[in-house]
């Protein structure tokens, strides 16, 4: 147990300012044809950011769009010339399995010759997941002190493959493994200015929020019995249906409560600790309530948008059919929709999701921080460029 | 509401380390700096100038300021790394009334300049990549498939391709003994004494379509609809020379392993669904309808050297084409991914095969193989 103060940490964003900063950005993202899309994250993030309050202190976002632009340029030219050779080799020897499967393992090994391609790619996401995250310290700051991350991504990968390997051949019974040592491997590289995280607790501790993937697990398999001794549909299905949406909260509750014991159990410098308590129902009640609100929301904007092309493409379509006017109205409308949709998924799931994270969250200790002293700057590498080209870790 | 007449708090943080100094701040003497007052007596006083004072933007609440300092800095922007937190509503306000460069962005120069060049670097690299180093390999490899492995690939195709237009269960391929006996004497005249790589496989499918396509591996697949317009035997054996060219310079083969490598690149480019997916379609289709012309034009000039050896007029193919240009002609060419009818008429009629004015078919041939299907 840390002695010393518990310090609340707050948030204080609001939907509507929030939404109306989400829609803005992204309609200039629209009318820039996406070229704004990296302004538009990082205003987003400024809001998100200073919304977290510690004791009255903020967090401060300070990446800047253009280094973003700049490490996606970097990141697609890799990434181009990396996939188009993979590929193009790939499929030049995916050649020599083509034919029409006769036996089991030909058509086995075309499949395998199809999921190839995306191992190529996994790596890379890996790769690019790492980055992203040690961009994000890199350019987060509290008090003015930066946080930080030892360039340590390829590292990441290896391990990340191998323990995504051994919870693949362990048909999911090492998952708690994976989740804990990958979290460990990049908590221990992480860092307030001068001062380290740890990442504390044992991994055989995640196994308690195990416990609904493992029932999920044992109706599945028994629907699948079931099914095998009585070949009866009507009795298995509706058992296989309700495994499967078990498995659904059973994930919910594994993400919710491992994070719970992942992040109490991380120290700060040695002697700053935390105590993060989510609960399971809220995150699943905020994603409830947030498609509802969006589903709704959006359908009736949908429907707006839908009229208003029709309108707009009927006074425009002369004796020659719609013209080219025309055609752009209606692909600027259906990606004012998609602007629009981001909006309220920001406003109406991300932001109350972090909201809970940040407000059932403690620090222990919180004064001993003032001995910390400020980090060098990290050029940020390729500035999240990476992931933002691969498309991955979208929600901010 | 005026300047603060006495002094405000603030809280600073002074970039070094973590500690939150309060402070007190207030415009200096001379009115051109904000001085920040420590209350430590081993802290000496601190001066920010008004005109380099920044606030942190697209912050959540309004009512309070985040300062920061223009200043030069290796850092991802010119700021000090020093913060002054102001909450103070009165001296909030003033700030924002009187300082016109509180949310200035301050680029450093030659930034311009700088995202110009990465722009084009960018852009000249991945259209190296695409139309240059792609290309390339695709050919290289495309020589080095053993010819079984291409063969075995278009069997593949031909059975995906049987699928998509399959009717029902109904017969696909046209089978009529007469009607194939002519189609095969059609295949051996117009190819004799020519080399070529494969054990043809030309069949007619029974589908209204008027077009034909090759699959890799020299199998060649007629559409019945093609049998119907065409006017005379000639005229699909045109259209079948020009096929057997595709299959000789192994098109299908390399436009697959292109359409392979490039397939996601434009993707990537232009990234996420608001904005890029329908530039990203269009970019598509332009890129494949430019690789394509060049194999068309080249799968022309093979079909009229065809028709020259084999002694046949290329009229018949010209006329052709000249018709189908009343249907295509309204796309312009870069869009299009064979040469424009026209345009492919006029070359057919200028390469000078007038005099040749052999048939590929007798009479009763003819009329057999536009029964195949029957």
């Amino acid at each position: 147990m840390v002695p010393g103060s518990h310090t609340a940490v707050g948030y204080t964003g609001e939907r509507g300012s929030l939404f109306g900063l989400a829609l803005k950005t992204g309609l200039l993202t629209v009318l820039t044809l996406g070229i704004y899309r990296f302004w538009a994250k990082t205003r987003i993030r400024r809001y998100l950011w200073s919304s977290v309050s510690v004791d009255g202190d903020r967090l401060e976002y300070s990446g800047t769009g253009l280094e973003k632009l700049l490490g996606f340029l970097a990141a697609v030219v890799i990434l181009a010339v990396y996939l188009g050779i993979v590929q193009l080799l790939l499929f030049y020897f995916g050649l020599h399995f083509v034919v029409e499967p006769e036996s089991g393992e030909e058509a086995l090994m075309q499949l395998a010759v199809i999921y190839i391609s995306l191992l190529a790619v996994l790596p890379l996401m890996l790769f690019a997941s790492y980055r992203a995250r040690r961009y994000l310290m890199a350019r987060t700051r509290l008090r003015g002190i930066r946080f930080g991350m030892d360039a340590a991504a390829w590292g990441y990968v290896w391990r990340a493959l191998l323990h995504y390997l051994m919870t693949l051949l362990t048909l999911g019974i090492l998952l708690p493994r994976q989740t804990f040592w990958l979290e460990k491997y990049k908590a221990d590289r992480t860092h307030y200015g001068d001062a380290r995280f740890v990442q504390g607790g044992r991994w055989v501790a995640l196994y308690p929020a195990m416990i609904h993937l493992g029932i999920a697990a044992a109706i599945l398999a028994a629907s699948v019995v079931l099914l095998a001794l009585t070949e009866d549909p009507t009795r298995a299905v509706p058992l296989g249906v309700l495994g499967y949406g078990w498995g659904f909260f059973g994930w919910a509750f594994y993400a919710v409560r491992s994070r719970r014991y992942l992040d109490s159990h991380k120290m700060l410098g040695g002697s700053v600790g935390f105590v993060a308590e989510p609960r399971v129902g809220r995150v699943i009640a905020i994603y409830a309530l947030g498609f509802l609100a969006v589903g709704l929301a959006g359908g009736a904007i949908f429907a707006v948008a839908s009229a208003l092309t029709a309108v707009a493409v009927g006074s425009l379509t002369g004796a020659e059919g719609t013209g080219a006017a025309g055609i752009v109205i209606v692909a600027l409308l259906y990606l004012a929709t998609f602007a629009v949709f981001g909006a309220l998924t920001l406003a109406y799931i991300t932001q109350p999701l972090i909201a809970h994270f940040c407000e059932t969250l403690t620090v222990l200790n919180l004064e001993a921080l003032q001995s910390v002293r400020q980090r060098p700057h990290d050029r940020g590498a390729d500035a999240e460029g990476f992931a933002d080209a691969l498309d991955i870790g979208a929600a901010i | 509401m005026s300047a603060p007449e006495g002094q405000v708090p603030a809280v600073f943080y002074d970039g070094t380390t973590a500690r939150r100094h309060p402070v007190l701040i207030a415009p200096t003497q001379d009115r051109l700096g904000l001085a920040v007052l420590f209350d430590a007596p081993d802290l000496t006083p601190v001066v920010w100038p008004f005109d380099r004072i920044r606030a942190l933007a697209d912050q959540s609440n309004p009512a309070s300021l985040t300062l920061t300092l223009y200043a030069d800095s290796t850092d991802e922007s010119p700021r000090d790394p020093a913060r002054l937190f102001v909450s103070d509503p009165g001296a909030v306000a003033w700030l924002r009334r009187t300082r016109p460069s509180l949310f200035k962005r301050d680029l450093r120069p030659g930034t311009y300049r700088k995202v110009a060049l990465w722009l084009a670097g960018a852009a000249g690299a991945v259209a190296m990549m695409l139309f240059v180093i792609l290309p390339g390999l695709a050919n290289f490899l495309a020589e080095r498939i053993p010819l079984e492995q291409e063969v075995a690939f278009g069997r593949a195709v031909m059975a995906q391709v049987e699928y998509l237009f399959r009717d029902g269960d109904e017969q696909m391929v046209c089978d009529d003994p007469k009607g194939r006996a002519a189609l095969d004497r059609m295949t051996a005249r117009l190819t004799r004494g020519q080399t070529i790589p494969y054990d043809l496989d030309v069949r007619v499918y029974n589908h209204p379509m008027p077009n034909a396509l090759t699959a890799p591996g020299g199998q060649i697949v007629i559409f019945r609809g093609l049998l119907d317009k065409a006017a005379s035997a000639e005229e699909v054996a045109g259209v079948l020379g020009h096929e057997i060219g595709h299959a000789v310079h192994r098109d299908p083969t390399r436009l697959t392993m292109r359409a392979a490598g490039s397939a996601g690149i434009l993707s990537i480019v232009l990234g996420d669904v608001s904005g890029g997916t329908l530039v990203g379609i269009a970019g598509e289709h332009l890129m494949q309808a430019a690789y394509t012309r060049d194999a068309e034009e080249a799968a022309d000039d093979y079909a009229l050297m065809l028709l020259g050896d084999a002694g046949i007029s290329a009229a018949p193919l010209a006329e052709f084409f000249g018709r189908i240009a009343t249907l295509t002609d309204d796309i312009p060419e870069y869009l299009s991914s064979h040469p424009l009818g026209a345009g492919r008429a006029a070359k057919m009629r200028a390469a000078g095969l007038e005099n040749a004015d052999g048939r590929i078919l007798d009479d009763v041939d003819w009329q057999a193989l536009k029964r195949i299907c029957d």
